[in-house]
């Protein structure tokens, strides 16, 4: 440290008395940790792993760089949506102008909303390997418990701020969630209004979406995603405990593959950087390339013709349509009313499985005990993951029925009947072998280690 | 916790000495300020009366903003019986600026469980399922149903029957024959005044279903 430095540093150290923090955190930082089992001894099969491994920090990168450029849209957005059905409202006009008139601002807008879409591709891909890899060990589950609760404050950031623009897509998007929403047993038209302002979308919905998109969600997803990511750093990068020892390739072959052990920095940090710089390129070309304007302005007495929503959702889509069809198919007339609730009616069905999922990615904890990690030795759990992968795709192919059908002129009853039978099919037909072939494998390898 | 003098058998008594007192105290008042304070959070419920209908509104219906057909450039303006010269002629129309609706002149006579009013009967448009707006004629061109564009809802404007609102209200309404709909697409009454066509106000609180 230059002597200029050093007086820098104290002055604070004398106002803030920091050198005990700066000594703990370079403790924590520089404990060694030990580099990947895919850096380790799998790089040659398993290169193609790498991006995965550390989509988390990709997240982390996009979520910065959501910051600073929705701080630049915030100086312009304007969140007023009074006004009548299908003429512009104030927000809608003032996104216009960010994309017209705003130097650079078609550009940041870019970059926000494709960051977005980023943001959540590589968030499902960190949370799959998550569920995948069994990071939730006893002594991690805490951070196990926030990434789940932070993937569903990404789905509420971009829900909120596909509303912003107050156009057509997102104005029913938003509809048909409230909707949703609404039918929750009992409690739904209380959240609706509480959440919303109102059991349906008004100039108060927007005012409160807006709130929460800049205010209220980054609070708790700083806190959240900080811990999150201080927990790792402090912890390491979940590995299974054969990471912990030297690989026996190294004693065979006296070869050594790389860094095994390492410090967080650089070690664990390089990559992240790399992945970051690419990252940051790609947003880049998107924003400045491929960027949306908003639609028609929102008209609460016409739906557009093809509506669906952000692929993220497609899903959720894919099922309330899904479970419609397969009534239908087996002639099920689902009563009205269930203790004074539709409860059998495919949006309640659906939104009780969708929150069938969250509660078991959040329990997971507790529901899987087991000390085995490696995803090759657990074949239960592998091949429901497997099946949850196939079953999301397959639902996500259902959603775009009258799309596919419409551009292939395949009559829509059969391809209903199709897509219908592929979301029944398709995850069993991917999960089963994987179960069969990974009970094998965990079998013949627990045998040869006697 | 003391117990006095030896030898006299006494109830032990639960002695609380000030400094816990106070600390047990405070404490309870620090937390039930904050407990409290939750109690302002109703005012995250919306007014009463917040979103209702404000200044004259008639009972005529308006065409609605559906572009490429027939009454595009009619928008807004008040549904004429004549316009509906043929069976089979539909629009989308508003009823009191607030409740979308479909208004057919239908083949009276395969028009079963109610009867039209001049050939005409008015459903109520939005969606019993999650509220989108349905179409007639417009998505599903060949087919004489009301079609929802969310969810592939498919309703039977020829086909009136009973069904029962949420909330428990009995109405009439165009039956579900396909998709997720829960329940009828609800008819609107209709009379004729001068030519024009306008919807009869009954229970208004049933075409409230989409909040």
């Amino acid at each position: 440290m230059s002597s200029r430095m050093k007086r820098i540093y104290e002055w604070f150290d004398r106002r803030f008395n920091i050198s005990p923090l700066i000594a703990e955190a370079q403790r924590s930082v520089n404990f060694a940790l030990p580099s990947s089992l895919t850096r380790q001894n799998r790089s040659k099969i398993f290169w193609f792993g790498y991006p995965f491994y550390y989509a988390g920090s990709i997240v982390a990168f996009l979520a910065i760089l959501q910051g600073i450029t929705g701080l630049l849209l915030a100086f312009h957005y304007v969140p007023s949506a009074v006004g009548d059905p299908g003429t512009p409202t104030q927000a809608y006009v003032s996104v216009q102008n960010i994309m017209k008139f705003i130097p650079l601002g078609a550009l940041i807008r870019g970059i926000h909303q494709w960051g977005a879409n980023l943001l959540v591709a590589a968030l499902v891909i960190h949370a799959f390997w998550a569920f995948f890899r069994s990071p939730y060990r006893i002594g991690r589950e805490i951070s196990w418990l926030f990434g789940v609760i932070s993937l569903g404050l990404a789905l509420a950031y971009s829900f909120s701020g596909y509303l912003l623009p107050w156009d057509q897509l997102g104005y029913w998007a938003a509809t048909i969630s409230v909707q949703i929403m609404r039918s929750i047993p009992v409690l739904g038209d209380l959240i609706a209004q509480i959440l919303l302002g109102g059991t349906s979308l008004s100039a108060l919905t927007l005012t409160r979406m807006y709130f929460y998109h800049v205010s209220l969600l980054p609070v708790i997803a700083i806190i959240l995603v900080g811990a999150h990511i201080v927990l790792v750093v402090l912890q390491g990068v979940s590995e299974p405990e054969e990471a912990w020892k030297p690989p026996l390739s190294q004693s065979q072959t006296g070869k050594q593959a790389g860094p095994l052990f390492g410090p967080f920095i650089p070690h664990q940090i390089a990559p992240v950087l790399i992945l970051s710089l690419v990252t940051l390129g790609i947003v880049l070309l998107l924003g400045a390339y491929a960027v949306q304007m908003p639609g028609d302005p929102a008209n609460k007495f016409l739906t557009p013709q093809f509506i669906a929503p952000e692929w993220y959702f497609l899903w959720a889509y894919g099922l309330l349509k899904w479970v419609g069809w397969a009534y239908e198919a087996v002639h099920f007339v689902p009563p009205a009313t269930v203790f004074g609730v539709d409860l059998l009616s495919a949006k309640v069905v659906g939104i009780l499985m969708a929150a069938v999922m969250f509660l078991v990615l959040l329990l997971m904890p507790v529901i899987d005990r087991g000390t085995e990690v490696r995803v090759l030795r657990r074949p239960i759990k592998t091949a429901v993951g497997v099946w949850g992968i196939g079953l999301l795709s397959a639902l996500t192919l259902y959603a775009l029925n009258e799309i596919l059908s419409a551009s292939l002129s395949v009559p829509i009853d059969t391809m209903n009947f199709f897509l219908g039978s592929i979301v029944i099919m398709a995850p069993l037909a991917v999960a089963v072998p994987f179960y069969v072939i990974l009970s094998r494998h965990a079998k013949e390898t627990s045998a040869q280690e006697g | 916790m003391t117990e006095k003098s030896a030898g006299v058998e006494k109830k032990p008594r639960v002695r609380i000495d000030r400094r816990r007192f106070v600390q047990t105290v405070v404490s309870l008042g620090i937390v039930g300020t904050f407990v409290s304070f939750l109690s302002l959070l109703m005012s995250l419920l919306p007014s009463a009366g917040a979103g209702e209908e404000q200044g004259e509104v008639d009972n005529v219906f308006k065409y609605g903003p559906e572009k490429g057909t027939w009454y595009s450039d009619k928008y807004g303006t008040d549904v004429k019986l004549e316009d509906f010269d043929q069976v089979g002629k539909g629009a989308s129309v508003l009823w009191r600026r607030r409740i979308p609706a479909i208004l057919i002149r239908v083949d009276e006579s395969k028009l079963r469980g109610a009867t039209a009013t001049s050939g005409l009967i008015a459903l109520a448009s939005a969606c019993t399922h999650l509220c989108c707006i349905s179409t007639w004629h417009l998505d599903r061109p060949n087919q004489d149903v009301l079609f929802c564009r969310c969810h592939d809802g498919v309703f039977d404007p020829y086909n009136i029957v009973k069904d029962v609102m949420l909330n428990g209200t009995e109405y009439l309404g165009a039956k579900v024959i396909a998709g997720p709909p829960p329940r009828a697409a609800p008819i609107i009454p209709i009379e004729i005044t001068d030519g024009k066509v306008a919807g009869v106000v009954g229970d208004l609180g049933l075409y409230d279903y989409c909040g």
